[in-house]
């Protein structure tokens, strides 16, 4: 039985791990950290408070890959529709933005005529291209330079599912996907909180504010892509992939941090942990980021200088910082009493958003960050204490080379503006705050290895993303060195709890 | 009384008078109409000051195609275009970047801010030039509409495919990597200097409302560097005379042809019968009748405007509605009694000739682009000068000199609305010389006449709407068969027997003129005259 190390226990790893172990190769998943999990493990901030991981957003995991992988025995499940989000507001009620739009109408028209039609038009087109986006997603990036039948296939296959969609759809799809997201989500609404929420997860990632050129598609492809969360959030889900690995035979290595990846005549030959131990191996599955695999743990000259080059030139400026509170009680957003609300983005209007990119780009933090906001102990009482709330917060935009540098001072600053912004929406939630954990990019580059502090391994730009992610040449997951593939978030489809990068490359390894 | 035309031109620009050229030149009957007393639209030389003649809007020529110089013998009519292949790029700690023609001399000069650069400049130019000429093919013939697959666009595509047969997979990937990348993302994988990215950085956003760090950027620089003169690759001009000489050489040439212009004749409305281009209607009442209709004006102005929206369907009159025009720039031109000086400069340097390029720091253009994001001009704009009096005496007085000066952001919406500029124009003015003195000590006290042009001028005295210079936003979603409108990019419009031959056609905006010809091509292939 051929060996195979997977490095990263994230989901990304596991998922790759447990296809190749079903596949009969003997598996070890090698982790730095002495949990599982990576960015989806869960950590307890306070006695009785636990706060899922840095990602604590799964409505993007792909049904089609976890059911495959029959995770169901293994306790996965999933909620039932894709939660609403409460578009909340520093001075009015703001509005739930359901997945079934016509819910939302009557709040949306109450807030401007027309904007409730809007969405349920917006909704509308998504529904419609929903099913070639996520076809795109699913499959390995096409070749632009077919040299085989299926490589032709997967290619013409995309031009066929694009026309598919009939002429004005493939269009209006080409349209907008170059387009800024404030243009086009401007076109549905005419009341700046809607377009400002909606806008807000395209930010998410990608160094850009919402007036940038490309965050429509960023926008399309994070919609399109999302369904009903796991139940149980993200550590749920590592939970039931762990088991299923461990399963399949797979065995899994803590606190072992890889130092090198050994390459010897152009062939991967195994890993060398820190303490200077070695584990052979001829195949090596990378699901940390890419500048980190290829630039740090391949020992420099290794590869083909351009591809060098092009892997350093991967731009990973992180600007998402992660704020953890434990509440004495419940949360209240404004003019919602007695409302419970799972998920919330924090932004009034575009330009708020955009502000927001304007100070990281010169390098200094947002008085108004705009905000991520999960409330996780909704749905799972057991997160906290009875009757009381966890929240977990990704804020923007904190730019990970902070003029002066992340101090303590500077982390107290950004997270008391953080919830500031909170307080703004949810009055009364700064005096019930028990316990808080930040974490600044430079935090996140630390814990968790993250080239940038970067949470999608690469920023989510039009010209980082399908066969360009993480560069051309990468993009079908394996590397000049034989042996050495790539299965994490900086490969295609990219970022967040999607598991499709790990079985992607996990199938380019298998030849399927 | 109606004299009948087998095409009748609305607006007598650059295109508007290639397109008319060309349609005399396969013997129709053409009118060209113009609705200013002089011709040229916004490629046009003014004496707005006795004696100064400036190039009120468009200023340099560098895309205008050499098959058009060649078919309509404009050599022979009056073109005389000097090449202004210097760059010069100051910084307000008084030193400065001069770069141009000599290899040596700009290795050395690059050199003081990165060696590194300095070694990397000549492959970049010699990347640029190969991008180019990849992207030609895609200027030199109407865009496919890859939504239609009939024989002829898959014929097309093919015929495109070809230009792209040597690259490889690579070349392929990094074309359409800078399609999508941002100016300074694309430049910093080569360069490490602001002090080159800056103003290099900068040719990928003029006359767009994005900024050097907004992805899509990329690729207009490519744009500004497909110039060409003579076939020269990469080489800017001047036209002698000023930028009006061009529009010039192309009306002598099309009158020699045979076409008749008619000034002060703004036309009103299109002579419709039901779906149908007859002719126009002047402002004054004047009926002129053609078996076409060529509008040479913006697709705002010629759907929303002359055509109407009652005569067009409801999807289309949005889609117009939709292509932003939102002009981003405006123009200072200055009558000088006597040569600006730049710190460390010496009177005789190529610098004065050369394009001067005030863009010292992506910060710097990143907070100008801020301010128009927020409906303000940049309280520190970029600015790129020429000093055209240098290269032709011609246009100034002996010993003194115009200067015209491109300045961008001036947002046509402002926060207090577009016609807060007639309030605005003046402080603008001031913007834009305060902030040319400090990299340019004493300018101020050299200044005899100055005018301002604010993109609120440029709608209301040449017809552009918003003040968009390209007849709508260079943007990615906007380009190619996108361009107007999605289906509705190869000069044919929903509105029977009415064409479009200005910028807002493929392939866009600068002094071309390929849309006027590919759209008078593109009539005469359909027997459309």
């Amino acid at each position: 039985m051929s060996r195979a190390i997977v490095i990263g226990a994230g989901h990304n790893g596991l998922v790759a791990g447990l296809l190749l172990a079903r596949a009969g190769r003997s598996v070890t998943v090698v982790e730095q950290g002495d949990e599982v999990g990576g960015l989806c493990a869960a950590s307890e901030i306070h006695p009785g408070y636990t706060v899922p991981g840095l990602l604590h957003d799964t409505t993007g995991v792909r049904r089609d890959v976890v059911e495959a992988l029959g995770l169901g025995r293994f306790g996965l499940a999933f909620e039932s529709e894709p939660p609403s989000v409460l578009a909340a507001h520093s001075e009015h009620k703001g509005v739930v933005l359901h997945a079934e739009a016509k819910r939302s109408r009557d709040e949306l028209e109450a807030l401007h005529a027309g904007d409730g039609d809007g969405y349920i038009a917006w909704r509308d087109f998504l529904s419609r291209i929903r099913g070639f986006v996520s076809d795109v997603l699913k499959r390995k990036p096409p070749k632009l330079r077919p040299d085989s039948i299926a490589e032709f296939w997967n290619l013409g296959r995309t031009g066929i599912g694009l026309r598919r969609l009939g002429r004005s759809d493939m269009l209006e799809l080409m349209r907008v996907a170059p387009m800024c997201a404030a243009d086009w989500l401007q076109e549905y609404f005419e009341d700046p909180l809607p377009a400002a929420a909606l806008a807000a997860p395209a930010a998410i990632g990608a160094s850009l504010g919402p007036w940038a050129a490309g965050t429509a598609a960023s926008s399309l492809l994070y919609e399109c892509a999302r369904g009903p969360e796991v139940r149980g959030g993200p550590a749920a889900l590592v939970d039931a992939l762990r088991k299923a690995f461990e399963a399949a035979g797979g065995e899994i290595a803590l606190q072992s941090r890889v130092a090198r990846i050994r390459v010897e005549r152009g062939a991967v030959s195994g890993v060398e942990f820190e303490r200077g131990r070695f584990a052979e191996a001829p195949l090596v599955v990378a699901t940390c980021d890419p500048k980190r695999a290829l630039l740090e743990l391949v020992e420099p000259g290794t590869l083909p200088l351009d591809v060098e080059e092009q892997v350093a030139a991967v731009r990973a400026r992180g600007t998402t910082a992660k704020l953890d509170l434990a509440l004495d009680g419940q949360i209240r957003f404004r003019g919602r009493d007695g409302e419970r609300h799972p998920r919330a983005v924090v932004a009034d209007h575009l330009d708020d958003i955009e502000r927001a990119f304007d100070a990281a780009k010169y390098r200094t933090c947002p008085q108004r960050p705009h905000l991520d906001v999960s409330v996780p102990s909704v749905n799972d009482t057991s997160l906290a204490p009875a009757g009381k709330d966890v929240v977990s917060i990704l804020a923007h935009a904190a730019p990970h080379e902070l003029e002066g540098g992340w101090t303590l001072e500077a982390r107290e600053r950004f997270a008391d503006a953080i919830v500031d912004a909170l307080e703004a929406v949810a009055p009364g939630t700064r005096s019930m705050i028990v316990a808080r954990a930040f974490a600044s990019p430079a935090d996140l580059e630390r814990r968790y290895g993250l080239s940038g502090g970067h949470i999608h391994h690469g920023e989510h730009a039009l010209d980082q993303l399908l066969f360009m992610r993480p560069t051309p040449k990468l993009a079908r997951y394996a590397t000049p060195i034989e042996g050495l593939y790539l299965g994490g978030s900086g490969s295609h489809p990219g970022g967040g709890v999607t598991c499709q990068p790990g079985a992607l490359a996990a199938r380019a390894i298998l030849g399927r | 009384m109606a004299a009948s035309y087998d095409a009748i031109v609305v607006g007598a620009g650059h295109n508007g008078l290639t397109c008319a050229a060309y349609l005399a030149k396969a013997g129709r009957k053409v009118l060209v109409l113009e609705r200013r007393s002089s011709i040229g639209g916004a490629t046009a030389s003014e004496e707005i000051y006795p004696g100064f003649t400036f190039s009120s809007c468009s200023y340099v020529v560098s895309l205008l195609r050499p098959q058009i110089i060649r078919d309509l013998e404009l050599s022979k009519h009056g073109l005389e275009i000097m090449p202004l292949d210097w760059t010069f790029s100051p910084f307000e700690d008084g030193t400065s970047l001069l770069r141009g023609p000599d290899p040596e001399m700009n290795r050395r000069n690059i050199a003081r801010f990165s060696r590194r650069d300095a070694e990397r400049y000549p492959l970049f130019g010699q990347a640029m030039s190969e991008l180019g000429r990849m992207v030609k093919p895609i200027i030199e013939s109407p865009a496919p509409d890859p939504s239609k697959l009939t024989p002829s666009t898959i014929y097309e595509l093919l015929r495109m495919g070809k230009h792209f047969k040597g690259v490889g997979e690579e070349w392929l990937a990094a074309n359409l990597k800078m399609m999508t990348m941002s100016a300074v993302d694309f430049l910093s994988e080569w360069f490490e200097s602001e002090r080159l990215i800056g103003p290099m950085s900068v040719s990928g956003i003029i006359g767009t409302f994005l900024g050097i760090r907004s992805p899509g950027t990329a690729y207009v620089l490519l744009h500004h560097y497909m110039g060409e003169i003579d076939g020269a690759f990469r080489a800017w001009g001047l036209q002698k005379g000023g930028t009006g000489g061009v529009a010039m050489a192309i009306a002598r040439s099309a009158q020699a042809l045979g076409v008749e212009i008619k000034t002060d004749c703004p036309v009103a409305k299109l002579l419709m019968n039901g779906s149908e281009a007859r002719g126009v209607v002047l402002e004054n009442g004047d009926e002129y009748r053609a078996k076409a209709v060529v509008s040479g004006a913006d697709p705002h102005r010629t759907f929303l405007g002359l055509v109407g929206e009652e005569h067009l369907d409801a999807d289309f009159a949005k889609q117009i509605k939709r292509f932003k025009m939102r002009g981003s720039s405006g123009k200072v031109n200055l009558a000088l009694d006597s040569l600006p000086v730049f710190p460390g400069l010496d009177r005789d340097s190529p610098a004065f000739r050369a394009d001067i390029t005030i863009a010292p720091s992506i910060d710097y253009l990143e907070r100008a682009y801020d301010d128009a994001k927020y409906g303000r001009f940049s309280r520190e704009p970029f600015m790129d000068c020429v000093i055209p009096s240098l290269t032709d005496p011609s246009v100034a007085p002996p010993g003194k000199h115009v200067m015209s000066i491109f300045v961008q952001y001036a947002p046509y919406k402002l926060k207090e609305g577009p016609a807060a500029w007639e309030s605005q124009r003046e402080a603008f003015g001031d913007t834009v010389i305060d902030t040319l003195e400090r990299f340019s000590p004493g300018i101020k006290d050299r200044i005899l006449h100055r005018h301002v042009l604010t993109p609120w001028d440029l709608e209301q005295t040449y017809g552009l709407t918003e003040g968009n210079i390209f007849h709508g936003e260079l943007s990615l979603e906007q380009l190619a068969f996108m361009r107007p409108a999605a289906g509705w990019a190869r000069y044919e419009t929903p509105v029977e027997k009415l064409w479009l031959c200005g910028s807002g056609a493929h392939p866009g905006g600068g002094i071309m003129a390929a849309p006027g010809q590919l759209c008078a091509k593109t009539m005469l292939q359909t027997r459309a005259v």
